[in-house]
């Protein structure tokens, strides 16, 4: 068995940051030369936390965020780390993390599940913010690229759309 | 010529024979570990139920009055979770598949009566050793013990009791015996 | 200017293996941007913690793919593992090794198989295929499946393999070899399949690194990335190096692939002539307190494996991110510039997981 010393995957470095702490720290890690690994979310007691881990040379460092349970806001990272967007999204539709300035934002449409946050169910974000409307159209055309677009803030969508209905017209 | 590299793999699979078998027509060849369903000795089982509570998909169903052990054979994914905990090694997975079919099929197996009065013969007996330590309760998978240390109470519930003898492979003190 | 329109592509598609959707905003057959939109098979199996107990869940767990099957389980036990601070046998790291190594090897014969199938060489794809059920037996000889194989467990393995076998498992691939590099020289050699491959969806170092790309995407670009490289199972005592090419292009992407094959199979061989003896699992007491981040290199790339446990039967939380997920956003940069024709190519070179990006 190889020594423990040689064992990079057996080291754990978890720390827990203040959610207004967030940006500056990831902003320190990505000059670091660290890469994205991955960010998750655990529903506990009152509360929601946030996971994102760090890797660079087989080392990864991981950084803990708390956040309230029926509220639960905090910066985007997507400006810093721009696939982010995927695991935020997800974090967003399963237990309703309010993510801002998010890059790519799927409006709550990017999982399909039975019901609006299965995971945090206490969550009020989504049923306030109106995005249900939207969405409810979205997905009952969901071949029509327009109302994909629509949730969006890519400037090429808009474009394609202002072109359709300029050929159209 | 660049182009058609696979000429040769193609020319020997011309000559030679087809890589597919003529399946259900000529029969497949099991290896001796396949997992293909689980099969029930009724004879030996006890009908304690542990096979049931272990099962991750729930594919088992024990029924101790009605004396049947039934399974549901789509449900089950053949991990051999009920032949590793069975207490008498009356499970075994089988290396055939079960037959497909249209609907989904549930066996149940009934306990031949003349063995349902020798099965539970005897009953569970502490003697003086016991330190009221509690670990036969905890262990026991149908909550038949009772054990309050405090009190030094020790008593079990007959009936509940299925004799499986897990509570005696976790006496530390070797205090329980069934007879 | 140009006129753009926006097709969608997917989630029906034959050349898909599962469902994934993409707009393509495309101006005269280039495609110009792409978004991604997934979900069509989340089955929540991340939930099943609250009903079914931690060493019941890597039975869940192990059913994510069918394809990097044996993978999840070994991630699953690995952050269970290390949760309770077990240190599991010589002989079970090597074994796992060894059905990770095959899983690698069947995979990627599968994803040639399909690569092949996307720009219509459909005889090589049923060649490679036909080579992959050779693995396939040796899966069902030794641990009874043929895709999910429910071997790993927390603390070890549930099966043992003699010395014959492994020695007869060593010479079967090695066997195969001729056979391998006739098939992989159609690949990387044919006129028509390097017109298909070559210069297409170009993925830069730079872009590489900056969209965190994972797996054979990544090391076809020049990063030498590969979770291997930390010593879990028994490759730090084999030694190991990652391949990595240079280019970026799907024909890159492919050699690093057939490269892995060949080392997966030496791999084999070298694990089953140092095969340590003694027992194949300990037996775990307690239930998991605490967190812990473990990590798989599983056939498509990196996977994270995080449990939390509060000490009862029951786990608070099992995440896995698998490669695919981090792969989406290379996609998304690779699709911008290429042919309308050249995006099935392109959406198989990151070899697309989806059952395992949502689970």
């Amino acid at each position: 068995m190889s020594e423990t010393s040689e064992r990079k995957d057996l080291i754990q470095d978890i720390r827990a940051i203040e959610a207004s702490d967030l940006l500056a720290s990831v902003a320190d890690v990505k000059t670091a030369g660290y890469r994205l690994g991955q960010a998750c979310a655990t529903k506990t007691e009152g509360g929601v936390e946030l996971l994102y881990s760090f890797e660079k040379d087989e080392i990864l460092k991981n950084l803990k965020v708390s956040l309230d349970e029926k509220r639960p806001e905090i910066q985007s990272i997507s400006g810093i780390y721009w696939p982010a967007f995927i695991y935020e999204n997800e974090m967003h539709d399963l237990f309703g993390v309010t993510f801002k300035n998010l890059a790519l934002d799927y409006g709550g449409h990017f999982f399909k599940t039975a019901m609006p946050t299965p995971w945090n169910p206490a969550a009020v974000s989504a049923a306030d913010d109106g995005d249900v409307d939207d969405g409810a159209a979205a997905a009952a055309s969901a071949d029509d690229a327009d109302t994909v677009g629509a949730a969006d803030e890519t400037s090429v969508d808009t474009d394609g759309a202002d072109e359709k209905k300029g050929g159209e017209a | 010529m660049p182009g058609l590299k696979i000429g040769k793999m193609i020319m020997r699979s011309l000559g030679g024979k087809p890589a597919t078998l003529m399946y259900p027509v000529i029969p497949r060849e099991w290896t001796e570990r396949t997992r293909g369903h689980i099969s029930v000795d009724m004879e030996a089982c006890i009908l304690c139920g542990i096979c049931g509570k272990k099962c991750p998909t729930d594919a088992i169903t024990v029924s101790r009055d009605a004396k049947t052990w039934s399974i549901k054979r789509m449900q089950c994914i053949q991990c051999s979770c009920c032949v590793e905990v069975c207490p008498k090694t009356c499970l075994l997975n089988e290396a055939t598949y079960t037959t497909p079919a249209a609907y989904k099929i549930v066996d149940t197996f009934e306990k031949p009566e003349e063995q349902g009065a020798a099965a539970n013969e005897g009953s569970l007996q502490c003697d003086d050793t016991c330190v009221f330590c509690g670990i036969c309760a905890k262990k026991c998978p149908q909550e038949a013990i009772t054990v309050v240390r405090k009190e030094k109470k020790w008593e079990v519930d007959d009936d509940k009791c299925t004799r499986c003898g897990l509570c005696l492979e976790g006496c530390p003190k070797n205090s329980l015996k069934i007879e | 200017m140009a006129k753009r329109t926006v097709i969608p592509f997917g989630p029906q598609h034959p050349v898909l293996p599962e469902p994934i959707h993409l707009d393509l905003v495309i101006e005269d057959e280039t495609v110009v941007e792409a978004i991604p939109s997934i979900g069509f098979i989340h089955r929540g199996l991340e939930k099943l913690v609250e009903k079914n107990e931690w060493p019941e869940m890597v039975y869940v767990i192990e059913r994510i793919c069918g394809i990097c099957s044996f993978g999840h389980g070994w991630g699953y036990c690995k952050t269970i593992e290390g949760n309770l601070g077990v240190a599991v046998p010589p002989r079970a790291e090597y074994l796992r090794t060894i059905w990770h190594e095959l899983g690698r090897i069947h995979s990627h014969l599968l994803w040639l198989g399909l690569l092949a199938d996307a720009f219509g060489f459909e005889s090589l794809f049923m060649h490679s295929w036909r080579l992959r059920e050779t693995v396939l037996d040796i899966f069902e000889e030794t641990t009874g499946g043929r895709v999910i194989f429910s071997v790993c467990k927390v603390g070890g393995i549930r099966k043992d393999v003699t010395d014959e076998k492994l020695a007869e498992i060593a010479e079967t691939l090695n066997g195969m070899i001729p056979e391998l590099e006739e098939l992989t020289e159609v690949f990387l050699e044919d006129l028509s399949v390097k017109n298909r491959l070559e210069g297409v969806g170009v993925l830069s170092e730079d872009d590489a690194r900056e969209l965190c790309a994972v797996g054979p995407v990544a090391r076809a670009s020049g990063v030498g990335a590969d979770v291997r490289l930390d010593g879990h199972g028994a490759y730090a005592e084999l030694g190991f190096e990652p391949c990595v090419e240079e280019g970026g292009d799907s024909m890159a992407r492919c050699r690093v692939r057939v490269r892995e094959i060949f080392q997966s199979i030496d791999l084999i061989a070298r694990a089953a002539a140092r095969m340590p003896d003694g027992a194949i699992d300990v037996k775990v007491k307690g239930n998991p307190q605490g967190e812990f981040v473990g990590r798989m290199e599983q056939p498509r790339g990196e996977a994270y494996y995080y449990s939390k446990g509060n000490g009862s039967k029951f786990l608070e939380r099992i995440r896995v991110r698998t490669p695919t997920n981090a792969n989406i956003p290379a996609l998304v940069k690779m699709l911008q510039g290429c042919d309308l024709a050249d995006v099935p190519v392109l959406v198989l070179t990151i070899d697309p997981c989806i059952s395992c990006t949502e689970r």
